[in-house]
């Protein structure tokens, strides 16, 4: 309880929560939406991203009070926008091949919520491969989704893993941004976001401990914010836990006073609906990170 | 002289030395460092250039078992006259250079059959932890060793070679490190410890051949660099001693 890094980890996810909650009104969907939910970036995934973060505040259970209101309020609020699963049934209806409507509705489902309509469509889908062709980590995030929701596909979790490109351990330096990003997914859905650690194999456990330092040195230093805390969480996913104070300490300087967490080293500027709009993920990923690591601390430390 | 003209004047005669290292290690040509002094407009520089290559000049002997020209040998003795070594280094640049230059005196040393003539470079500037730092602060640690990179030939400082074995994985996380801030010159530096590190059959978290080939293909043809390389690849090749 006394480890510096708990004290980090705690005021990560508490400015986070605190910010998320205060302007959860930003990420509202317009009037009248529809299944097609224009733009899936703007506002649809954004309110999945938001359940995630309070599924997972609420799944540890090792936050203060305060963050626990803000995750059971935040989690209504998403679960109302998407009009309690029937927004997510629609597109589902419309796009029978799509991923989204099953990977948001594993948050929702860790998170407590159900919608029945969607599951017997989800899992008619599932029975009959409807799946559109996806990155291999993405595929991950699909089985994943089918495992939190409950639908056995049966799928074969190491070949999987394997078609990835952590799966395939290159050598560390032949990697960029956006691969970084593929690995902290990976491992992600690996684990359902920490719950099963054991899930990584062993192999890419150590590879992981390795080298997780290095990448998360390189990004740190231009400033890449949301990547960096992405990888941060990968580390504390693992069977043995890679959690170094320093390391966290480094971007929770960068979170703002309100609880902002930039996503990079850029000037935060605009009126409030742009920085929520420039911010929200990195802020999610913040809130993720820190209940992740306290949560990791504590019941190591027990 | 102005100081940055005297910079530019020092770094293009390490250069061309390195070049000429490069090109004794490539071919069976002799370094000539006589040669080398004859061709340098300013004779200051090129002494500087012998002591900052140092150890390097005998790579060909070191390495490849190549007969010691005794005029080289000389010169470098005579550089060392011009710009004596620090005899109480304290700042870390001291520190990496009175370790540059203890190899320099025990590679002489071994090629003479005799102590070097130069006070202070007969015993060991102190402990390696001094100018290595802590392994676990891997970042800075593989930077000060890339600083050393001339000692990383068989046999030459068996101290710092124990302590980059046993810090194998700062070492592969520093070259990693530098390959991704394509800082080249530090990834070959560090390249030639992870070859070293190979060819004495330590096991490493990276593919060593890997690493060199990668950098070859990005890093250009900067001498120096291309010198470290090459040596990297001599160091990996090795039989095992």
């Amino acid at each position: 309880m006394t480890s510096p890094l708990t004290h980090t980890a705690h005021d990560m996810t508490a400015g986070a929560m605190r910010w998320l909650r205060a302007n959860r009104e930003l990420g509202a969907f317009p009037a009248d939406i529809s299944g097609d939910v224009g733009n899936p970036d703007s506002v649809y995934k954004p309110l999945g991203e938001l359940a995630l973060a309070a599924s997972l505040v609420l799944r540890e259970g090792v936050a203060g009070a305060a963050q626990l209101d803000a995750a059971r309020e935040l989690m209504d609020f998403s679960w109302g926008q998407m009009r309690k699963g029937d927004l997510l049934y629609e597109r589902q209806l419309r796009h029978p091949l799509m991923t989204d409507p099953l990977e948001l509705y594993g948050h929702y489902v860790r998170g407590g919520r159900r919608h029945r309509a969607l599951e017997e469509l989800l899992e008619f889908n599932a029975s009959v491969g409807s799946l559109e062709e996806v990155m291999p980590n993405r595929r991950l995030a699909v089985a994943n989704a089918h495992r939190v929701v409950g639908l056995d596909r049966a799928d074969d979790w190491e070949a999987l893993t394997r078609a990835t490109w952590l799966g395939m351990t290159p050598p560390p330096w032949a990697i960029n941004w956006m691969t970084a990003y593929a690995v902290t997914h990976t491992v992600f859905h690996l684990t359902d976001w920490g719950a099963s650690p054991r899930d990584v194999p062993a192999d890419l456990a150590d590879y992981l401990r390795t080298w997780l330092p290095v990448w998360i040195d390189i990004w740190s230093e231009v400033l890449q914010w949301d990547l960096v805390i992405e990888l941060l969480i990968v580390g504390v996913c693992l069977p043995m836990a890679h959690c170094v104070p320093a390391e966290w300490e480094r971007v929770a300087k960068a979170q703002h006073a309100d609880g902002l967490m930039p996503r990079d080293g850029e000037p935060i500027v605009g009126d409030r609906l742009q920085r929520f709009r420039a911010h929200q993920h990195t802020t999610v990923v913040a809130a993720v990170g820190g209940t992740l690591a306290l949560s990791r601390l504590l019941n190591e430390s027990t | 002289m102005m100081a940055d003209e005297a910079g530019t004047s020092y770094r293009q005669a390490t250069a061309a030395l390195a070049g000429r290292v490069l090109l004794a290690v490539q071919d069976s040509d002799g370094v000539n460092l006589a040669d080398f002094l004859g061709s340098c407009r300013d004779v200051t520089a090129a002494m500087g250039a012998v002591r900052l290559v140092g150890a390097d000049i005998f790579v060909p002997q070191s390495l490849l078992n190549r007969p010691v020209d005794t005029r080289d040998v000389e010169i470098v003795e005579s550089s060392f006259s011009v710009f004596p070594p620090t005899s109480q280094p304290s700042t870390p640049e001291q520190r990496v250079m009175a370790w540059r230059d203890w190899a320099t005196g025990r590679l002489l040393a071994r090629l003479t059959e005799r102590d070097p003539s130069t006070p202070g470079l007969s015993t060991a500037p102190g402990t390696v932890a001094t100018v290595l730092g802590d392994p676990g602060d891997w970042q800075r640690w593989s930077i000060a060793l890339a600083q050393l990179s001339s000692l990383a030939q068989p046999d030459v400082c068996t101290p710092v070679i124990q302590a980059v074995e046993e810090g194998g994985r700062s070492l592969s996380r520093g070259a990693t490190r530098a390959v991704l801030r394509r800082d080249h010159p530090t990834a070959a530096r560090l390249a030639r410890w992870v070859a070293l590190l190979a060819g004495r059959g330590t096991r490493l978290d990276l593919d060593p051949g890997l690493l060199i080939e990668h950098i070859r293909l990005h890093a250009g043809t900067e001498p120096s660099l291309l010198l470290d390389l090459a040596v990297a690849r001599q160091l990996l090749d090795r039989e095992p001693s």
